[in-house]
């Protein structure tokens, strides 16, 4: 009776030891799905697009699962949150990454990018994208396996001037930024592209992000008289105040605004004084039914309420992602990060579905596309006010 | 109950780990810090090397807060001031790492020097609002010097000892680590010594202080300036660990970051230093894997992530109203039922 008790602990040794090595093996297999990790501000002062950019992730996850997957391998998303701040983004990277073999990341600001590049670089398996749209980023050789979803801050005042140029030739085009380095980033080169345009850029403001009393850079702003007034740097104040009291002050400058500033919700916040806010917006917004959009198409079944363009953002990133996965699949090459970059840049006049209004081709880290939208604040709605501008 | 702790010569009585079971603590925590390289990922690897960063910095404040008594909240600054100058001899000098370091921990010492003046005339709120200043004028010469890399900041190439990349965080484990552990041991022998004794003389009452011959000018800057050399030393850690050092690397929100880890550690004891800077540390780590733990995956992050933020905010309230005097005095109390075991709890 001894010997078959020990015998059958043995069998049970033996089997828990089988188990042990069959649950690696499961998750080898597992391994074999397309890895996309994310750190996302979900939390913090950048929340408010953080949440979309994680639902266009996942949502265009689930499509391309629905659909069988990239050539049989699922994608799997793997987020964290990390609350806007660069160590947690960081130990969130490290946390997926020694969790998951990873192939794609999506990276929530540019200290993030630019912190993570080294490792990036060391392990040579991952491709980035990211929530910044700055232009140090915009180098493929200092950055080799990162890309941007849209057009850097400088190619966006680019999209900006070209548009004036047509619309007021010699205009003067005033730039008011934030004193962070996200505001100062287009600042320099522009005002040397705006001069090439045969623009002039009478003054330029700088003011504490967030600022609330602006009334001195107002005065100055309207001493200055300029056509167009470009605000960088900012998500929403001080935009609402500088335009109220530059139209007290009986201002005729058009407003125009960037990137993070253009969310529809964010324009509509600014009530009255938005009405004919413009700006740049590399993505066509939500509710754009103007052209044929299938994407668009499949968002709206999926939500029908209005989606941000940080939505967008995420969906087109996570489209891009799985492009490159494709394509380094179908050439039969190893999924690493520098196949995943030549994968994306073999990428020529590729159609996203109307997120983008011209096919769209990536050259070096950017997709420098953009149109100019206007708020109409009647109809609570940005419409175009430019064609897809491609520089 | 502990028994046969008898001290018989007064070096005995100073010791500074001055029982057997101490010792032997000691001996066994020093051969886990040996063995997690070895046993952890990357990612538990990462969080001890910026466990170790903010110990490092938490007992810079500690001196200056907990034991001589001056609020600071311009403990990131003096980070920064640390963190630039080892970027900026990494990248146009290249001296050696530990140099720089070291380097790092004087520049930062003289800020704190000069920061530290006005300590003999104010105190308490004013004092901290001073300091704060410092952190906007630290932030405003990081942002608009053309040495510093404007707002686009610096990045560093990697430290390299012995011709050893240190790229890696287990790489850097064995650098991070035993430079805090020096610090700590500094830390813990300096109040030790006449100096670490005046800095309590002048937290307990500077009017008395200076009465028993303590010249207050001199201990309170001294205390600014240790504070500001291990802030420094810390901020270079941190710069060749995430190298990358930009203005905003290093907010006042961070100087709020160490003056919570010492309250809720424990003002006044090094090892609430440690215990403030893990928990500030870990607890968001560990709230997120709870978090994670729970079935629901990516979707149920978005809805508790800001639950998350609320328990962290609750928890350090917690510890605020219910033991003011901080973790280290839950561990002492913890020690204190062992060592009377059994007969008194």
């Amino acid at each position: 009776m001894q010997t078959s008790s020990i015998s059958q602990r043995r069998r049970a040794l033996l089997l828990a030891a089988g188990a042990s090595l069959v649950v690696p093996l499961a998750h080898a297999q597992a391994g074999e799905d397309i890895v996309i990790g994310g750190s996302i501000p979900m939390t913090g002062v950048f929340a408010f697009a953080g949440v979309g950019i994680n639902a266009g992730i996942a949502d265009y996850v689930k499509i391309v699962n629905d659909g069988g997957g990239i050539k049989g391998r699922k994608l799997r998303y793997v987020p964290e949150d990390t609350g806007y701040k660069v160590d947690v983004s960081v130990a969130a990277f490290k946390k997926i990454t020694s969790q998951n073999k990873v192939n794609l990341y999506y990276g929530d600001s540019t200290a993030f990018s630019r912190t993570i590049n080294p490792e990036l670089e060391r392990t040579g398996n991952i491709l980035m994208t990211g929530a910044s749209f700055a232009t140090e980023l915009n180098d493929p050789v200092k950055y080799p396996n990162q890309f941007l979803v849209g057009p850097d801050y400088t190619e966006m005042f680019g999209i900006l001037l070209r548009h004036i140029a047509k619309e007021k030739p010699g205009a003067k085009v005033a730039f008011v930024y934030s004193d962070s380095e996200f505001g100062r980033d287009p600042i320099d080169t522009s005002e040397a592209l705006a001069k090439k345009l045969g623009l002039s850029v009478p003054v330029k403001i700088m003011t504490a992000p967030g600022s609330v009393d602006v009334s001195t850079e107002v005065i100055k702003l309207r001493r200055a008289a300029p056509d167009y007034t470009i605000f960088h740097g900012y998500i929403l104040a001080p935009i609402p105040e500088f335009i109220t009291q530059g139209k007290q002050m009986g201002m005729t400058s058009k407003w125009m605004g960037t990137f993070w500033t253009m969310d529809s919700s964010t324009v509509m916040k600014m009530g009255e004084a938005g009405d004919g806010f413009m700006g740049v917006m590399p993505y066509r917004y939500y509710y754009d039914t103007s052209a044929k959009a299938p994407m668009l198409d499949k968002i709206r079944q999926l939500h029908p309420d209005y989606q941000s363009t940080a939505y967008i953002q995420g969906f087109l990133a996570a489209m891009l992602f799985t492009e490159a996965a494709k394509r380094t699949l179908d050439a039969g090459k190893e999924l690493n990060g520098k196949n995943f970059k030549a994968a994306l840049n073999s990428i020529k006049d590729f159609d996203t579905g109307g997120l983008i209004g011209v096919p769209i081709t990536i050259k070096g880290n950017s997709i420098p596309v953009g149109r100019v939208y206007k708020a109409d604040m009647k109809a609570q709605k940005m419409v175009a006010a430019s064609d897809w501008i491609a520089l | 109950m502990r028994i046969g702790t008898l001290k018989e010569t007064y070096i005995a009585d100073a010791a500074l780990f001055d029982s057997r079971t101490q010792q032997t603590w000691l001996v066994l925590g020093a051969a886990l810090l040996l063995l997690f390289p070895f046993m952890a990922s990357d990612y538990w690897l990462y969080l001890a090397c910026l466990v170790s960063i903010n110990v490092a910095s938490a007992t810079g404040l500690n001196i200056l807060t907990g034991y001589t008594g001056l609020v600071s909240l311009g403990q990131a600054a003096f980070m920064g001031l640390g963190a630039y100058t080892v970027a900026i001899l990494e990248i146009r000098v290249g001296s050696p790492f530990l140099l720089n370091l070291l380097a790092g921990g004087f520049v930062a010492m003289a800020g704190g020097l000069v920061v530290g003046i006005p300590s003999l005339r104010v105190k308490g709120l004013y004092l901290a609002i001073a300091t704060i200043a410092a952190s906007f004028i630290a932030h405003f010469l990081f942002a608009n010097t053309a040495f510093t890399g404007r707002t686009a900041g610096l990045t560093l190439p990697p430290a390299s000892l012995f011709g050893v990349v240190l790229d890696t965080s287990f790489r850097l484990y064995w650098i991070i680590v035993p430079v805090t552990l020096l610090m700590l041991l500094g830390a813990a022998n300096l109040f030790r010594t006449r100096v670490g004794r005046a800095f309590i003389a002048i937290r307990d009452r500077d009017i008395s202080a200076e009465v028993l011959g303590i010249a207050l000018l001199r201990y309170k800057l001294l205390s600014f300036g240790l504070s500001s050399f291990y802030a420094g030393v810390a901020g270079g850690l941190w710069a060749y660990f995430f190298r990358v050092v930009t203005p905003e690397s290093f907010p006042l929100s961070m100087s709020i970051f160490f003056l919570a880890a010492i309250i809720v550690g424990g003002m006044g004891s090094i090892l609430g230093g440690i215990l403030g800077a893990i928990f500030m540390t870990m607890v968001p780590e560990l709230l997120k894997l709870a978090v994670g733990l729970l079935p629901g995956g990516s979707e149920l992050t978005v809805f508790l992530s800001p639950v998350r933020t609320v328990v962290f905010g609750l928890l350090i309230i917690g510890f605020l109203v219910f033991e003011p005097h901080g973790l280290a005095e839950v561990w002492r109390r913890i020690r204190r039922f062992f060592h009377l075991w059994p007969f008194r709890n």
